[in-house]
This record gives C-alpha cells, sequence and structure tokens, in this order.
C-alpha cells in the first residue's frame, strides 16, 4: 500500500542533502524514508504508513545511519536536516536491515507456499531485498491456533504478525472507531478487539490491505487466488457518489477482490475505501442477477439470444407508439449519453428523464468552488450540513474525521443523529428548519471553511440551501456535495432532466418504457411509479438484476455492471473518473453502451461511434459540461470537470412545506442497508434492513414499544417496518431507512422527493 | 565506610516519619518554606543545577538541568510527574523511602513544581506497592490537610497538589515515556523521541519527570544549599549520597545510603551488608541493577559513583546492587534475567520483542544441556542487532548483563554448554537486615 508519502520535487523551500554519496533535495521538513524513496532510494519499512498520523517508529526496519548522529536512526522519524550525510547502505544500516529481519522472521512461520499474501507480502520482498539469506533460529517457533475470525470478513492469523501496529493505529486513529488494539505483551502480544466483540465497522477491511505480513486476510478471498494468476485492473467504485478509486483483482474474468488501491488517489479516497466497496463485489453474481435476455409476450417467456433479444427490443421500441427513456443514476455517461442519443434519433425525440434528485434550488451551492475529497484536509472549518457522510457517503467520514485530527473545528448541523455530529459542535435542525439552523450559527468557525452539503437535504429546503451558499460567498469557502446516486453529476452534466417523464406517462402520453438501470419503483415515488409503469403497454429493460421493472418488462437486455465494463463517472462532486472492466459480464450479457449503440444500429440511426472511448469523447464534445476530456485525459486518477458557475441573485426562496398529516419523515440509506449489500452474501452478517426510528418519549406518544411492528402511512403510499427506540433520535420526527430493498419505504415517498408527513399506528 | 542518611531521614530520626508532625520536628518543610518564600522558581532550578544532583532512577542525567528544559512560555500547563514504578530487578530503595519517609517525596515534588510553575504533580507508583500507595495516600491527606498541598500554600499564592496513580504492574512502564503513556490511561509504550517529555510529556505538555529518590533529594538540596550538596564526596560530577540496595548472597541484604565516591564496592558488600556465608566469597555483582553489565571480583575496589563503575565497564545505574557468591552457576542467572526481560518487553520494537525471546529460549537450552559452542557466537552475533536499535533501553538492559557474563565468564558458559546445569542446592538463610 501506500508506504512513503508523495514528496514534491518541485516544491519551493528545498533543503540539500547527501544520501549514499548522492547530493540531492526535497522539500523541507520532509521525513527521510519519503525522501529516500523520491529518489529511488528504498528505506524498508513495515510500521510506517504515512496515512496512519504521525509515525511510531516500532518495527526498526528504517534504521540508517546519519553522520554525527549517536547510533542509527529510524528514518521514518527523522526529518532531512540541510546538509545531513545519510548513509542507507553502509556495513551498519545493512546489519541493522538484515537483523531486524532475521528478529521477524525468528518466529514468523514458514507457510508462504499457503498464505494469500505469499508473492504480495512485503514481508518476503523485503526479506528477499534486505533479509538474511538463512536463519539462525533453531528453537521452537511461537505457536497460536490459526486461524481466528477477527469479524466474519477478516481472518487474524497471529502466529504470522509482526506486531506492525498499523492495523491497530488505522483502528485507533483513523477510522476511530476506537476497537483494534494489542493484547499481551512482548513476544506474545496479539491483535484483538478491546471488547472482545468482532471487528465491525465501515472501514475494517483497510486494515487487511495495510497489514505487511498474512496476519490479516479477506475471509472472502481465503485460498481464492495467488498473486501470479490474477490481474489488477484500476477502477472506480460506483458503490455510492463518493466515487473512490479501487483496484479490482480478476482471475478468469471474474471479480475475485476488490481493494483500495496502492498507489491512492490522494484527491479522492487516499486507499481507505469502506467495507462495501470492498465485499460487495460478490453481488456481480447474485441470484437475482441477469445472466440471460428475456422476451415476455403474454404469458410466453422466452431466452433467446442477446442479438435476438436486442432485435426484439428494437421492434418493440419502433412499434410501440411513443417512448420514453429513464435512466438510473447509476448509468454511465456512455450509457446515458447513448441512451440520450438513440432518444433524439431512432425513438424521435423520445423524452427522456433521469432517476436524480431535482437540483433546481441547488444552483447557488453548486456556484460555489467545488472541493475534492483531499481539500478538506485543509480546511480550518468543516462545516457538515444535512445528510449522513458515515453511511451515504462513507469517504467523506474519513475525510473529516483527516480534517478534525488536522486541528479543523467540525460543525454538523442536520435533521438526524450521524457518526460525525461527535467530531465537534453539533446542531441538530428540525425537520425543514434547516435555514434557521444555519441562520442561528452565527459565526461559522475560524479560517479557511470547507462546506459539506448533502444533495438530498439542501434539495428539499431550497431556503437554507441559499442562505447556505450566502455564507460560502461571504467565507469564500470551498464546497462538497454529498450527492446521492454513482454517476448522478454525470446524468447532469449531460443535461438530463430529472422530471418530466413520469408526468407524461401519467397523462397517457408514452406507451412504451426504455429504462437504463433504473428501477423507479425503488425510489421515491415507488407508488406513483408502480402505478405508472402499469400505464405503458412495453417495458425494454436494460439492466444488471432482477427488479420490479425487468419483471414487468417485455424484453429484458441483460446489462454489465460497473465492474464489468468500460466507462466514466462523475463523482458528486465533478470528479470524471474511469471504470475500466475488470471482469467479464456473463456470456447473456453485455456492456450496457453496447447494448444501446446496437439497439441505434437495429432503429436506422447508427451512431457515429462504437467504443465507450469514442462514446465518451462524442458526449464530451457534445456537452460543455464534460470540458471536452477523453479516455485518455481522465488516466487512472480522474479529473475534476470544469465549473460553470451560475451568478446567484442572493434570493432566498420560500421554503418547501411538509405535506400531509403525522410526525415529519426523514431518511436515511445505510451504509449495508442498500441494493449492493443485500445481494453480496460476503456482507450477510453485516447487513441492516428497513426499520422506523423514534424517540422514547415519540414512541411512548404513539403507544409503541421497542420492537413493535409500525404501520406508516403517507399520502403516497404506506407500508410496515420494525421500531427501533433511540434517545439519540431527536423528538417531532420519524427516522426512516430507506433504500432496502423490497422493503417498500420509498413508497412512502413522494416522486418529486418533497418532504413528507407520516402517520404512525401500531401495525 | 561513609553513610550520610540526607534522604532517609528517617534513619536518622531514629524511626519512620509516616506521621506528619514527626516528619516537621525532623526539619521537614522547611525546603518547602524557603523554596516559596525566599526564592523564585528559576533559583530553584538553577540551585539545582549546581547542586549537581544526578537522577537517581538510572539514567543518572543532570537533574537540574532536565528541569531547566522545560519551556518557560508553554500555552500549556506544566506537570511534575514522580516516576515511583519502581521495578528494576533488585533494586528497593524508593519503596523505604515512600513507607517510612514519605513527606520527603512529597516536599520535593511540590518544590520542582514550583520551580518549573506547575500546579499538578504525579505520582505514578507501580501496582505492587500497594502498602506504599496506602501510606502516600495518608501522607498527601495529611499535607494537603495542613496547607502543604493544595491552594496558597504558606500564605504565597502558590497552588499545587498532587495525584496517586498505581500503575497494573509492568516493568516498562518505569520507562518515562511509557509511564507517560500509561498515565494517560493508554497502554504503557515507550514514545518515539523526541519530542521529550519536557516538551511535550503528560497530555502533550511540558513535564518533569523524575524518581523517587531524585525528587526526595531536592529538599536538603534547597534546605542547606547547592554547594553544600555539590561538595559531598569530592567527585566533581557525582556529588551527594546514594542509596544502594543490596540483595543476593550477601547475610545483610538491605538499603545503604552512602557518600558517592567515599565508599568502594567491597565496602558496601563485606562492612555493610556483611559479606558472604562462611565458605563462600564474591563472584559477581550486577551493582546498578540488572540491566548493568556484572562485574566480578577484580572491581571490588571501585570506588562507588558514575564515573568510577563506567571505569570498570558498568553503570551506577538504579543502585540495585544484586550480589552472587560462588555458589550460583552465572548462566542460570542470565537465564532469569533473560525471562524477566523476555516478560517485561512490551513488544513495541522488534528487535526488543523478537530478541528477548530468543535470547530467553537459547539461555534455557543451555542450561538444559542442549547448548552448542556456536551458541556463544550467535549469541554475540543477536546482542549487536538487539542493543541500540530499540526505543528505549529495555533491550539494551537486557544484553548488557548477559553479554558481560559471557565476555567475564565465558568458562562458565562453556562449562554448562558442555555438561548442562545442575539446579542449585537451596540457599541457606541469611540474616535480615536490622
Amino acid at each position: 500500500m501506500a508506504d512513503y508519502a508523495p514528496v514534491d520535487l518541485s516544491a519551493g523551500d528545498q533543503v540539500e542533502f547527501e544520501l549514499n554519496g548522492v547530493r540531492v533535495s526535497v522539500p523541507a521538513g520532509t521525513l527521510l524514508v519519503d525522501a529516500a524513496n523520491a529518489h529511488g532510494v528504498e528505506v524498508p519499512v513495515f510500521c510506517y504508513e504515512p496515512r496512519l498520523g504521525p509515525p511510531v517508529g516500532a518495527c526498526r526496519m528504517c534504521l540508517v545511519e546519519v553522520e554525527g548522529m549517536r547510533g542509527l536512526q529510524t528514518a521514518c522519524s527523522t526529518p532531512v536536516q540541510p546538509d545531513m550525510v545519510v548513509r542507507t547502505n553502509s556495513p551498519v544500516a545493512k546489519d541493522a536491515q538484515d537483523g531486524v529481519l532475521e528478529l521477524l522472521l525468528a518466529n514468523h512461520p514458514l507457510d508462504c507456499p499457503v498464505c494469500d499474501k505469499g508473492g504480495e507480502c512485503p514481508l518476503q520482498d523485503r526479506t528477499f531485498r534486505f533479509g538474511p539469506g538463512r536463519s539462525r533460529f533453531v528453537e521452537p517457533k511461537r505457536h497460536f491456533p490459526k486461524p481466528l475470525d477477527l469479524s466474519p470478513r477478516v481472518a487474524l492469523d497471529r502466529e504470522r504478525c509482526i506486531a506492525c501496529y498499523r492495523c491497530v493505529r488505522f483502528s485507533q486513529d483513523v477510522a476511530e472507531d476506537g476497537c483494534l488494539t494489542m493484547q499481551e505483551r512482548g513476544a506474545l502480544s496479539e491483535i484483538t478487539t478491546l471488547t472482545g466483540e468482532p471487528y465491525e465497522g465501515r472501514f475494517t477491511g483497510n486494515i487487511i490491505d495495510i497489514c505487511p505480513v498474512g496476519a490479516l486476510t479477506s475471509i472472502p478471498y481465503r485460498f481464492v487466488s495467488r498473486p501470479w494468476d490474477i490481474d489488477n485492473t484500476p477502477s472506480v467504485c460506483g458503490g455510492c457518489a463518493a466515487g473512490c478509486n479501487v483496484e479490482l483483482t480478476v482471475r478468469e474474468g471474474h471479480i475475485m477482490r476488490v481493494t483500495g488501491r496502492p498507489d491512492p488517489n490522494w484527491e479522492v479516497e487516499e486507499g481507505w475505501i469502506c467495507d462495501r466497496a470492498r465485499w460487495s463485489y460478490d453481488a456481480d453474481r447474485a441470484p437475482s442477477r441477469l445472466t440471460a435476455p428475456v422476451i415476455r409476450e403474454g404469458e410466453r417467456v422466452q431466452q433467446p439470444d442477446l442479438d435476438a433479444a436486442v432485435d426484439a427490443a428494437a421492434l418493440v421500441l419502433a412499434n410501440t407508439g411513443r417512448v420514453g427513456v429513464l435512466i438510473g443514476p447509476d448509468a454511465t455517461v456512455e450509457e446515458a449519453f447513448a441512451a440520450t442519443e438513440l432518444a433524439h434519433t431512432g425513438l424521435g425525440g423520445a423524452p427522456v428523464q433521469a432517476l436524480t434528485i431535482d437540483g433546481a434550488g441547488l444552483a447557488p451551492l453548486r456556484a460555489l468552488p467545488t472541493a475534492q475529497l483531499g481539500d478538506l484536509d485543509h480546511a480550518q472549518t468543516l462545516l457538515i450540513v444535512g445528510g449522513d457522510p458515515a453511511n451515504q457517503q462513507p469517504a467523506v467520514e474519513l475525510r473529516a474525521r483527516k480534517a478534525r485530527r488536522r486541528g479543523a473545528h467540525v460543525i454538523t448541523v442536520g435533521p438526524r443523529p450521524h457518526a460525525l455530529e461527535s467530531l465537534g459542535e453539533s446542531h441538530r435542525s428540525q425537520p425543514g428548519a434547516l435555514r434557521a439552523a444555519l441562520e442561528g450559527l452565527g459565526d461559522v468557525g475560524e479560517g479557511s471553511l470547507a462546506i459539506c452539503w448533502d444533495e438530498a437535504d439542501l434539495a428539499q429546503e431550497p431556503d437554507a440551501a441559499a442562505v447556505l451558499a450566502r455564507i460560502g460567498r461571504e467565507r469564500e469557502a470551498i464546497s462538497l456535495e454529498m450527492g446521492h446516486g454513482a454517476n448522478a453529476a454525470g446524468l447532469r452534466a449531460l443535461g438530463i432532466p430529472s422530471t418530466g417523464l413520469r408526468e407524461q406517462i401519467a397523462a397517457g402520453e408514452i406507451d412504451c418504457l426504455l429504462t437504463v438501470h433504473a428501477d423507479p419503483t425503488a425510489a421515491p415515488g415507488a407508488a406513483e411509479w408502480g402505478w405508472a409503469l402499469g400505464r405503458v403497454r412495453h417495458i425494454v429493460a436494460v439492466a444488471t438484476h432482477d427488479d420490479q421493472v425487468t419483471e414487468r418488462a417485455t424484453v429484458v437486455l441483460p446489462a454489465a455492471t460497473h465492474r464489468e465494463t468500460e466507462g466514466v463517472m462523475v463523482a458528486m462532486n465533478g470528479r470524471a473518473q474511469r471504470l475500466r472492466a475488470g471482469a467479464t459480464p456473463p456470456e447473456g450479457a453485455a456492456p450496457g453502451w453496447e447494448l444501446l449503440i446496437a439497439l441505434g444500429h437495429r432503429l436506422g440511426t447508427p451512431p457515429p461511434y462504437r467504443t465507450a472511448a469514442t462514446a465518451f469523447a462524442a458526449a464530451s464534445a457534445a456537452h460543455a459540461a464534460l470540458g471536452a476530456l477523453t479516455h485518455d485525459d481522465l488516466g487512472t486518477l480522474g479529473r475534476p470537470l470544469p465549473q460553470t458557475p451560475v451568478a446567484g441573485n442572493g434570493h432566498v426562496p420560500d421554503p418547501v412545506g411538509f405535506s400531509g398529516d403525522g410526525l415529519p419523515l426523514v431518511t436515511v440509506t445505510r451504509i449495508f442497508g442498500e441494493r449492493a449489500s443485500h445481494r453480496s452474501q460476503a456482507l450477510a452478517e453485516a447487513r441492516t434492513g428497513a426499520d422506523i426510528t423514534l424517540h422514547p418519549d415519540e414512541a411512548a406518544r404513539h403507544g409503541l414499544p421497542a420492537g413493535a411492528r409500525v404501520r406508516l402511512r403517507t399520502a403516497h403510499g404506506e407500508c410496515e417496518l420494525p421500531l427501533v427506540i433511540d434517545p439519540d433520535q431527536p423528538q417531532g420526527a420519524a427516522l426512516v431507512a430507506t433504500g432496502v430493498p423490497d422493503a417498500g419505504v420509498e413508497r412512502l415517498l413522494p416522486a418529486d422527493r418533497t418532504p413528507v408527513r407520516v402517520e404512525i399506528t401500531p401495525a | 565506610m561513609p553513610q550520610l542518611n540526607l534522604v532517609y531521614r528517617q534513619r536518622e530520626a531514629g524511626d519512620h516519619l509516616r506521621d506528619l508532625s514527626d516528619y516537621r520536628r525532623a526539619g521537614g518543610y522547611e525546603a518547602l518554606r524557603t523554596a516559596v518564600t525566599t526564592m523564585e522558581p528559576d533559583e530553584v532550578t538553577y540551585s539545582l543545577v549546581r547542586s549537581g544532583l544526578r537522577g537517581r532512577g538510572g539514567a543518572g542525567f543532570p537533574a537540574g538541568r532536565k528541569a531547566s528544559f522545560l519551556p518557560k512560555d508553554a500555552a500549556l500547563p506544566s506537570y511534575v510527574v514522580c516516576n515511583a514504578d519502581e521495578s528494576e530487578p533488585g533494586t528497593f530503595k524508593d519503596r523505604e523511602i515512600m513507607e517510612d519517609n514519605p513527606f520527603q517525596l512529597l516536599e520535593g515534588i511540590a518544590i520542582a513544581g514550583y520551580a518549573i510553575g506547575a500546579k499538578r504533580g504525579y505520582i505514578y507508583i507501580r501496582g505492587e506497592y500497594e502498602h506504599q500507595a496506602l501510606v502516600l495516600d495518608d501522607a498527601l491527606r495529611a499535607a494537603r490537610q495542613a496547607g502543604f498541598l493544595g491552594r496558597d500554600i504558606f500564605g504565597t499564592g502558590f497552588t499545587f497538589d498532587i495525584t496517586l496513580y498505581r500503575g497494573a504492574g509492568a516493568y516498562i512502564c518505569g520507562e518515562e515515556t511509557a509511564l507517560l503513556e500509561s498515565l494517560e490511561g493508554k497502554r504503557g509504550q515507550p514514545r518515539l523521541k523526541p519530542p521529550f517529555p519536557a516538551v511535550a510529556g503528560l497530555y502533550a505538555s511540558p513535564t518533569l519527570i523524575n524518581n523517587v529518590e531524585t525528587l526526595s533529594a531536592i529538599p536538603p538540596i534547597v534546605e542547606r544549599g547547592a554547594d553544600w550538596y555539590a561538595g559531598i564526596g569530592g567527585a566533581e560530577k557525582s556529588p551527594g549520597t546514594k542509596i544502594f540496595s543490596v540483595s543476593g548472597h550477601v547475610m545483610r541484604p538491605g538499603n545503604y545510603e552512602i557518600v558517592l565516591h567515599q565508599t568502594t564496592l567491597r565496602e558496601l558488600v563485606y562492612d555493610m551488608a556483611g559479606g558472604f556465608r562462611p565458605g563462600h566469597d564474591f563472584k559477581a555483582c550486577w551493582v546498578g541493577g540488572s540491566s548493568v553489565p556484572v562485574i566480578g571480583a577484580e572491581s571490588l575496589d571501585t570506588p562507588l559513583d558514575y564515573e568510577s563503575l563506567n571505569g570498570v565497564g558498568t553503570f551506577l545505574g538504579s543502585a540495585g546492587c544484586i550480589v552472587m557468591d560462588d555458589s550460583g552457576c552465572i548462566v542460570r542467572a542470565c537465564l532469569r534475567l533473560a525471562h524477566f526481560y523476555n516478560h517485561e518487553s512490551c513488544g513495541k520494537c522488534s528487535p526488543c520483542r523478537e530478541g528477548t525471546s530468543w535470547l530467553e529460549k537459547i539461555l534455557q537450552r543451555m542450561v538444559d544441556g542442549d547448548g552448542r559452542m556456536e551458541d556463544l557466537d550467535l549469541l554475540e552475533g543477536l546482542f549487536g542487532r538487539i542493543s541500540g536499535r530499540t526505543l528505549c533501553a529495555l533491550a539494551d538492559g537486557a544484553v548488557m548483563p548477559v553479554r558481560s557474563a559471557i565476555a567475564l565468564f565465558r568458562d562458565d558458559f562453556v562449562r554448562v554448554i558442555e555438561n548442562g546445569s545442575p539446579r542449585p542446592e537451596p540457599m541457606m538463610e541469611v540474616a535480615v537486615h536490622g
């Protein structure tokens, strides 16, 4: 992983020093390990990890000779001084490297041939490069029963542990979950959780990536493949709008593993990924995965080959009157562009809608200078408005925690309890009263301000959005949108509207629907959409998994998942990044853009592109918001799209009131309570279901004991949920978990995502 | 054979000084009065510098200089921390201070607190010292009641109090930064230095951390003057008195506060500690606790002071003088020490964690009769890879006694490698000091 911090050799304020006889220079304050690495000299490390905070100097692997200093120095903790004379390869330094490795290997088992880490193991690699050829250790080795389940997903082999403390530091200092610790002393030291309970959290899998030996391994990946029969592909997660960069491990066309990038994207996730990003890949092979096309004619269901299915789809689209195109927020830029092009040409100007949030009121916020996640590190004040980033955009959580560790003052304002409220100053707003809460803040901290704001919450309260934008302008703040939908920002860049189609369907103006990764029955307005779907005669569905749309579609065209396709996704803050096809889609499926291009050909309007790259280039040429970028421009790290600021007039619109009776309804989608987690076997034990959370007094007022089944009813629909009682939940509001497949919570919500009240009765 | 009881004031008084009134009668708290009513804080520090007092915990670092390292204009509060985690094998000098003369320690801490501008001191006492903790607790209460701790001490506006904190039984917590970690409620493991505690110690604040005996030596210095203390003993860099804890095969084990440089090891072992059982004589001695190189009979006439002991290849250390007569097996002794260091290694640094464990395994094998001649070279090779390569001195402490034992008593090791080591006969009862 990121063993060394990047060093900017072109930065000002350089100091010169001598490294193994060569004069070199680095920015002042650079640590020796990083300085050496920047100049091509490897100083071996185990405990040093620049992302884990200050060095601890525990493993002693990086001892080097510094002229004039007594004894050897740990290069990981020694900043470069002007004219320092450093030797990393002198006999004394080499003896230290050899010595530490000999000692580390004394008790380390020789089970490399059956160790998942074997072949990609820093201990192995460094032993070859810096270590002794043979061991003088003839004593019995230390033995522990192998392996323990540190959690349902992480195995701990204590014999292999070299006590580098990286995992403990990750838990304590990065995720700040306080779970992991070392118990016992000396050679008996072992990693464990403080409580003895399994290590559960949102980011636990990162300890596998940073373990420099095979002590911590992924249980779903255990004994699955060896480093020499896998390919690793840099890609993007696609699980939420944050756009974390990941690496896909592929063997024989299948995803075997997802890890953080060994060369992190420092602007985005810096190599840390959430457990959903890491382990939900097996959703690609879930039972509900569509692997063969379907054609329904009345009661008859056929499973033709893909070509025949595309023909059938083209026939349906060409011959069923007026067509509408519905695009889901996870569709790639290429898929959405090919679909809109198809709508304009082959489908004769069919209306197109994206299943995204209508952000008309968000324009002033989107006009603020956009922050990259990495920019949060340097903020002196971090204002988090609305949302629940720990659940909905987990990468933001780690960045916010890091900013706080670096001294930022963190202020949260919002209607729901969440994990980041404890980082600093927390203001719980009444539902619908975000504006008042923001205005009540007075001076918003000091120094440089970064605002993280939740797209869904601020879209519901455009008055608050205008006030927040004013604060941002006055303070010259940078802004990070906490968006919803993996590529919703990409669909926005293509100019696809978020409204219109459903109303046209309802008005009987649409006969046939083409859906692209879109299941409106799993989105707000599910009830209205369910009714609307019933009004169209045919549906052609391009989809990856079986859902309510594919169940009733006339033609189902199975598509590749975002781990199986080339493409571009634009993260919530407008950062365009490339998906790379790690895995091969099932035989009966193809990338969505290929299917849509094929449909264009069948419909007599062949588009002038035939690859994802050319489709993106065409999209980019047609839409200025895409900044004329190409796949090659995006490289492996992506690029921010140009911002086109809209001059705001400072007008504060009227608030949007809550409709209906009962308690204001506040929603949250929990990290393991959404589609991907529910499709994944690996995450089975982490999954959460749908529920309603009430303050104890609120529950008492409604005569509801904990665990009771509750009937929820709004003007739009109803559902039944179990009740959770939590004193942390504010009174006067009901918190409901959305996103859980088949729970029906989305039926409560209006398709226009305006705020509603919910009536609560015992079920 | 000069003994001088400056720290062990109770011995001059003839009885313990656990009652504040007794301690006052013995001149107690006059030094604190002098300091806070007649001296500027810097004067106190300067007086410590001039006294030549060195840290009595083991490293022997000049106490006054250490106090002078604390920044004068820190934004965070300063703390005095008393290291009462007396865990060095063979060392039990602090125990007697805390047990029989607790107020002198409290007075010393208060003076140190005054010198560095602290409002709060901590005593970190090893968990096993339960009785001593109770005595200190009573003493703290009495001192508070009498106004020697708390607000407005001697009407000067000086406010200072002390918190007693019991450790949980780890040798490593005697290492100052591990102690601070433990005091902060964390796992006791040494920190990376710099920053040193003087700059960022307890709660990242400027911290003066000293041993019990060091702090207890402050009142006499303040009372009778730095020059007087600096003149005691006549060794330029080792003035004053030092308590030696003598244990092992001697007839009168116990604590002896001697004048540095004026006493030889022979006088300490034979005259004060009563020499050996009939038919037995001196073989070896770890003069400064278990973490120092062992010395043999040829060093018996060395004067006991920091420089002279360095001159014969060992250290004064914590002055826990472990004496062994000719009935003991040096290899077994080394094994026992190796076991101790393996057991107490905190496990943070690889060389110590793995090295101390390996060391014990090799010595155990030797004692069990499975030693190999090449093990002596292996051990020498290991020593070089363990010592000097870790965060704290524990690993060095594990290496030095064994490495020196091989150098000094190589024949004993060869004999054990060839024949193994029979279990020693149980030792006869020896008289107890007093």
